[in-house]
């Protein structure tokens, strides 16, 4: 399998595209435009946003698994194995700065929010009976937008930072119905095992002081 | 052996000669031609081939033939071989070779007829084969060369198909055509049964021309030189599964196949959960074949093949139905603009998103179409077509396709006659009137080519539902009028509305929003009914009327003019405000006419009129009404002088308020009705009375009085005990007021049963006594009743009912007790007493007479224990208590006794008989040497009070007095050392003997325990007292203060060494109550023990 082509895409919260990918990149003489928008229990709601995205994380990889059809479910391991495909690297843990722990974060939830577009438009297209999914998967991307805006607001208010690279997965667009499936597959089940060590990560550090 | 040079030289000679001789015979002579074949490809010309006999070298060939017409022609020719025209006959060849130097070897003639040429088309030459990899489909092309042959013949066409590396054929199928004399390019098309990529496929043809004509032998064109499809399995990097993402019909067959890298192997295929058998392609391509394949799931089914390495791959497959035809398909316009077709799809095609089911409506007469965007989850389908101008009529098709299939329906409709108008907008009311309105609405569409019916539909509250239809010319996106006649003043009106087409109805429209609308007051429609009725004192009038209905008040009415005249002139008038229904008008002993007025703010009812005379009335009879159903039937005679009519006047009381008098009147042809009222109420009796209406005044002609439903009187009459004798009860009750009789009175129950008055007996009808005795009592003017044969002394229940028609009331009880029979108590009294005196009279006399036989027998003299030393008992011993009779010394006269002590003997009664004492013997303090003896005497006091003794007393210990007391319960006996015991038991066989004869039966009682009967074999000292009336609180008494040692002693004796407790009561066994003080009277008529 061909590796993943990674599409260098400048995530914004300037909205602005930048040509590279790569970390965080600090604010300097510029002001956050979302600085006044935070609430003031942003924190605990990003908290438990991953929270949440962590709880229901199996039951849609579950769901999702169920609704390809054989043999998704009987062999999601070989199948859905997420070695061949792209995913940011999320190497944190709860001795990592904070600063990093946020736009590791961001970064993660920026490429989840994406895939998670894809996998809902192509699952639209091949499952538009199941109901139960779609609505697990809208929602799922709902939450995840919330996080990025609340993580967006976190980098602003306390970093100073307003320009995070990032990158995208593969497109599944023009992808045959098969590896659609299977690159949904392979999605789901990393972003099951990094929400969970987010979840992990992120307590420490969002928790109220 | 070949490796040897003269042995090849050998047999290449051998082969030479041996060549030489076959072409020696063959030919004849050197240099001869021979073998001419000639075969035309064209039907125009044909190549003439022969060979030569000699294998030398030779020159050119003289060609020549010649027909039968002509002169000969000839060619010269190295190649053995010349191209003539194919000659009409048969014809004469000369065949002349040459060697090199050009001497003729050889000349020979040939005739060549027409059967002898053949004709064998040229191989076609395929000019493209393309593949379609979704399809599965090769498209092959080619030219039929038809410009050299003439026109019209039949051409045939062999395809083959060839799959693989090794070509293994897979297919051969024929293609026909018609040769016109023109290159045409054929098409042929072959649909693969597994994909195109899977491996390479071959294809070649070769043609066959039927040339009836042609006398010479047809065949077979060569094969055209093959035309491949590579497979994936060519390409260097070509891998796959395959086919990918195709959508095939349910029951299809599909292949598919694994193309791979080459060095990797296929370890298994699956379609879906199953795995099935592997078909080897080629060294990189594998398949499995799918045979009658299931419906898919939405996403399709998986494909997936795996390989070594880990390696993976896959595809979907779709399996779906091709699309059904739409039912009911149905096309009409609700505004003129868009034409609205809706179908309902069908069978579901198991197909989604970009494989679902596409539909495309064509107008066949403009050409016009349009593709429809359709909901797959909804079961109907709508698509819009925009209505052409000019165009009435269409002719839809309406085209269904998915990748399976497509189908069509079709309809032809005449847009006027399928018109369902929008539902009307903006509906308005307007109207400045009592009886009509104008109705406004809008409907949003472009109708002004047809007429529009509209339906408005009207209700009230008080009317039933009425659909008024208005046909109306249509306009465009108009607003529309239509007025309502004949309403009904002051009414509050709901309107709504609907539209279809007039001419050619199809379907109503929706109904519109609804709209309220109440119409203005008119003048009342009539006078009220009105009644009248003189008061008591007749002094004055009072005039009663009835409100009128709605649809007859035409309004809300304010007030009522009640006028009184006398010839014209007026005596009274009065305007009576609402909410009155009377009033009073002061007559004195005048009649006059009554007008009575029912105003509205819009006007005047015509007045309603009644005389104010009575007519005197003789023998007015009070009748009983029927009830019928919810109301009361009434029937009367005919009057034949009562001209106008009859009223039936009754009252409606509620509760303290004055009752409300109502009416009802009846025609004079009338002789009954049935009066109904939702005023009237079960169980409340209505009196009724009937007016005869004369030109001169009313008559009362009859009072019926009457229930629409009887029901149980509410309660019994109250009702007292009057008298009451050994043997009788005299009851009376009370009249019942008639508005707790419910009904009809039809007479009293009085029940009656021995009881006494307890609040947790059953009632007495209901307790099944079956002492008890009912009377019915009908007359009703009786108020007492009497009960005889009753029993002296003997309480009883008394209950009284009144019943109805309706059913009995509740009882009410009494509770009485007769009278003692005092002659017969003292009869009853005094007779036995008689019979006891005069029996003691005669005992008395007997005694006296054998009173020294009695004395003997009976009380003979005891002998006085104070001479014995066994009972020399200390005298202040329990000094001061004066109830221990039993233990007094004085007046005894000591007796000795001997009491024999033997084990095996049971205490008989006749061990009881006194014996003279012969040996004084002392009780030793320690006991020790009694256990030799068996034979103790001792001092003897008899008691006082005999007492049946059932409880032995048990063997105790008691400190070191050594007495022992056997007749208690063994449950008592204290807790004993077994150290302690042997020292008892020498004790006990030195006890103190009562000389009293205990009772057979207690003794037999006492037998029953094993415990017990040991103690009797024991002859110890036994308590001449009852036990049970030893005082507990003895002050010396150790364990009075211990309750919870059960060896406890309080309320026993004290005895006579010790003056300790010894023995519990038996009454203390469960409860002990320390108020058993002292001795009393009833304990010596104690039959019992335990008592």
């Amino acid at each position: 399998m061909a590796a993943p082509r990674v599409v260098p895409f400048v995530a914004l919260l300037l909205l602005q595209r930048r040509p590279v990918a790569g970390r965080a990149l600090l604010g300097t003489g510029s002001t956050c435009p979302t600085n006044g928008l935070c609430r003031a229990n942003v924190q605990e709601q990003t908290r438990r946003q991953v929270a949440l995205l962590n709880a229901t994380a199996q039951d849609l990889f579950s769901l999702y698994l169920k609704c390809q059809g054989e043999p998704f479910s009987s062999e999601s391991d070989r199948l859905c194995s997420p070695s061949g495909i792209f995913f940011p690297p999320f190497h944190v843990n709860r001795t990592t700065e904070r600063k990093e722990v946020m736009v590791a974060m961001y970064k993660l939830f920026a490429f989840l929010n994406a895939s998670l577009g894809n996998i809902t438009r192509d699952q639209e297209e091949l499952n538009p009976t199941a109901k139960e999914l779609l609505d697990r998967l809208h929602n799922t991307t709902k939450t995840t937008r919330g996080l990025i805006s609340n993580l967006t607001c976190l980098l602003c208010k306390h970093y100073n930072i307003f320009q995070v690279d990032v990158s995208y997965g593969e497109s599944s667009k023009g992808k045959s119905a098969f590896k659609k499936k299977q690159q949904g597959c392979q999605v789901l089940r990393k972003y099951v095992q990094v929400i969970a060590q987010a979840a992990r990560v992120l307590l420490p550090h969002l928790s109220p002081a | 052996m070949w490796t040897n040079p003269n042995l090849r030289c050998l047999l290449a000679l051998a082969i030479l000669c041996l060549t030489s001789v076959v072409q020696s015979r063959e030919s004849g002579s050197q240099g001869d031609p021979q073998n001419l074949k000639c075969v035309t490809h064209n039907l125009h010309k044909m190549v003439c081939t022969w060979d030569i006999s000699s294998k030398r070298r030779h020159g050119q060939a003289e060609f020549c033939y010649t027909t039968n017409d002509h002169l000969p022609r000839c060619y010269k020719t190295k190649e053995k071989r010349v191209e003539i025209p194919v000659p009409e006959s048969s014809i004469t060849v000369k065949i002349t070779t040459y060697s090199i130097s050009g001497t003729a070897f050889a000349t020979r003639r040939f005739e060549i007829n027409k059967k002898d040429i053949s004709f064998v088309p040229l191989a076609p030459h395929i000019l493209s084969l393309t593949p379609d990899f979704s399809t599965f489909t090769l498209t092959l092309k080619w030219s039929d060369n038809g410009s050299a042959f003439p026109y019209g013949l039949d051409a045939s066409w062999e395809i083959e198909v060839l799959r693989k590396e090794t070509m293994e054929d897979v297919t051969r199928e024929s293609y026909n055509s018609k040769l016109t004399h023109e290159d045409v390019i054929h098409s042929w098309k072959w649909k693969s049964d597994m994909p195109l990529e899977c491996t390479s496929h071959y294809v070649r043809i070769r043609l066959y021309i039927n040339v009836t004509q042609f006398d010479g032998h047809k065949d077979w064109s060569d094969w055209s030189p093959v035309e491949v499809i590579p497979g994936k399995d060519t390409e260097p990097s070509g891998s796959g599964l395959f086919p990918q993402d195709t959508v095939v019909a349910v029951g299809s067959n599909v292949t598919f196949c694994c193309v791979h890298e080459e060095g990797r192997q296929v370890q298994r295929m699956s379609y879906g959960a199953k795995d099935y058998p592997l078909i080897r392609l080629s060294s990189r391509s594998s398949a499995i074949r799918v045979l009658n394949a299931n419906a898919s799931d939405a996403s399709g089914t998986n494909i997936v093949c795996r390989m070594s390495e880990n390696g993976m791959d896959g595809t979907v497959l779709f399996v779906g139905y091709g699309p059904d035809i739409p039912e009911e398909l149905s096309c009409e316009t609700s505004n003129f603009v868009i034409i609205k077709c809706t179908w309902k799809p069908g069978r579901a095609s198991g197909l989604y998103g970009v494989r679902g089911t596409k539909y495309s409506l064509i107008e066949s007469i403009s050409g016009k179409n349009v593709s429809c965007e359709v909901n797959e989850m909804k079961k109907e389908r709508v698509c819009g077509f925009p209505v052409l101008a000019d165009q009435k009529t269409y002719s839809f098709v309406l085209g269904v396709s998915n990748p399976i299939g497509q189908t069509e329906a079709s309809l032809l409709v005449d847009l006027n006659q399928r018109v369902h108008p929008e539902t009307p907008e903006k509906l308005t009311v307007s109207g400045n009137s009592s009886t009509s309105v104008r109705l406004h609405w809008y409907i949003n569409g472009s109708f002004a080519e047809i007429r529009l019916l509209c339906q408005i539909e009207i209700s009230s509250a008080h009317s039933e539902q009425k659909l008024h239809n208005v046909s109306m010319p249509g306009g465009r996106f108009s607003t529309y009028t239509a007025q309502l006649n004949a309403l009904h003043p002051y009414t509050k009106y709901r309107f709504r509305v609907r539209c279809s087409a007039a001419d050619h109805f199809w379907r109503w429209s929706g109904w519109s929003g609804t709209e309220e609308h109440t119409t203005l007051e008119a003048p009342p429609a009539r006078g009220p009914d009105i009644w009248r009725e003189r008061s008591p004192s007749g002094k004055s009038l009072r005039i009663f009327w009835k409100p009128l209905s709605l649809s007859e008040a035409n309004g809300k009415i304010v007030s009522h003019e009640v006028s009184c005249y006398l010839l014209e002139e007026s005596l009274e008038y009065k305007e009576v405000t609402e909410p009155s229904n009377s009033t009073e008008i002061k007559l004195g002993r005048n009649d006059c006419v009554i007008s009575v007025v029912a105003k509205n703010h819009a006007g005047s009812s015509p007045p309603s009129r009644i005389t104010s005379v009575e007519l005197p009335s003789d023998n007015v009879k009070t009748d009983r009404a029927v009830a019928m159903g919810n109301g009361i039937y009434i029937s009367w005679n005919s009057y034949p002088n009562m001209t106008c009519g009859y009223i039936v006047k009754w009252c409606h009381s509620s509760g303290s308020e004055p009752c409300s008098v109502d009416w009802q009147k009846f025609p004079s042809n009338t002789t009954d009705a049935v009066i109904k009222s939702a005023l009237f109420r079960p169980g409340v009796r209505y009196n009724f009375s009937l007016y005869g209406c004369k030109s001169s005044g009313y008559q009362l002609l009859k009072n019926i009085t009457g229930y629409t439903k009887e029901l149980p009187p509410k309660r019994a009459p109250n009702f007292t005990v009057e008298e009451t004798s050994s043997d009788s009860i005299l009851v009376k009750w009370e009249d019942m007021p008639i508005e707790d009789c419910q009904g009809f009175l039809e007479g009293y129950r009085l029940s009656f049963a021995k009881g006494e008055k307890d609040a947790l007996k059953p009632r007495l009808l209901e307790s099944g006594n079956p002492e008890l005795k009912v009377k019915n009592i009908t007359d009703l003017t009786k108020k007492s009743l009497k009960i005889l044969d009753l029993q002296g002394k003997t309480s009883y229940q008394l209950d009284l009912q009144a019943y109805t028609a309706g059913g009995l009331s509740p009882p009410n009880s009494l509770y009485v007790v007769t009278k003692e029979d005092s002659v017969g108590l003292i009869i009853a009294v005094l007779t036995p007493v008689a019979v006891v005196v005069l029996l003691g009279v005669v005992a008395s006399i007997f005694c006296y007479r054998k009173r020294e036989w009695i004395k003997e027998t009976f009380y003979p003299e005891i002998p006085n224990p104070e001479n014995s030393k066994a009972l020399q008992f200390q005298k202040n011993i329990c000094e001061g208590n004066k109830s221990l009779k039993t233990l007094e010394m004085n007046p005894c006269t000591p007796n000795s006794v001997e009491v024999v002590e033997t084990q095996s003997a049971a205490p008989k009664i006749e061990d009881t008989e006194m014996m003279s004492a012969t040996t004084d013997t002392t009780v030793p303090e320690d006991g020790s040497d009694s256990e030799t003896e068996n034979h103790v005497v001792v001092s003897y006091c008899p008691p006082i009070i005999e007492e049946e003794i059932s409880n032995p007393p048990m063997d105790e210990p008691v400190g070191l007095s050594q007495v022992v007391y056997i007749d208690i319960q063994s449950m008592y006996q204290p807790q004993i050392k077994p150290e302690e015991e042997s020292e008892i038991d020498l004790v006990t066989t030195a006890g103190y003997k009562p000389q009293m004869q205990l009772p057979v039966s207690a003794l037999k009682i006492e037998s029953c325990s094993p415990a017990e009967e040991e103690s009797d074999k024991t002859a110890g000292y036994r308590p001449q007292a009852n036990t049970n009336t030893w005082n507990m609180d003895t002050p010396d008494s150790p364990g009075s203060v211990e309750s919870n040692n059960e060896n406890a002693s309080f309320g026993s004796p004290c005895s006579i060494n010790s003056r300790q407790f010894l023995l519990p009561p038996k009454d203390d066994e469960d409860s002990p109550k320390p108020n058993n003080t002292g001795w009393s009277f009833t304990h010596f008529f104690q039959n019992k023990p335990n008592d």
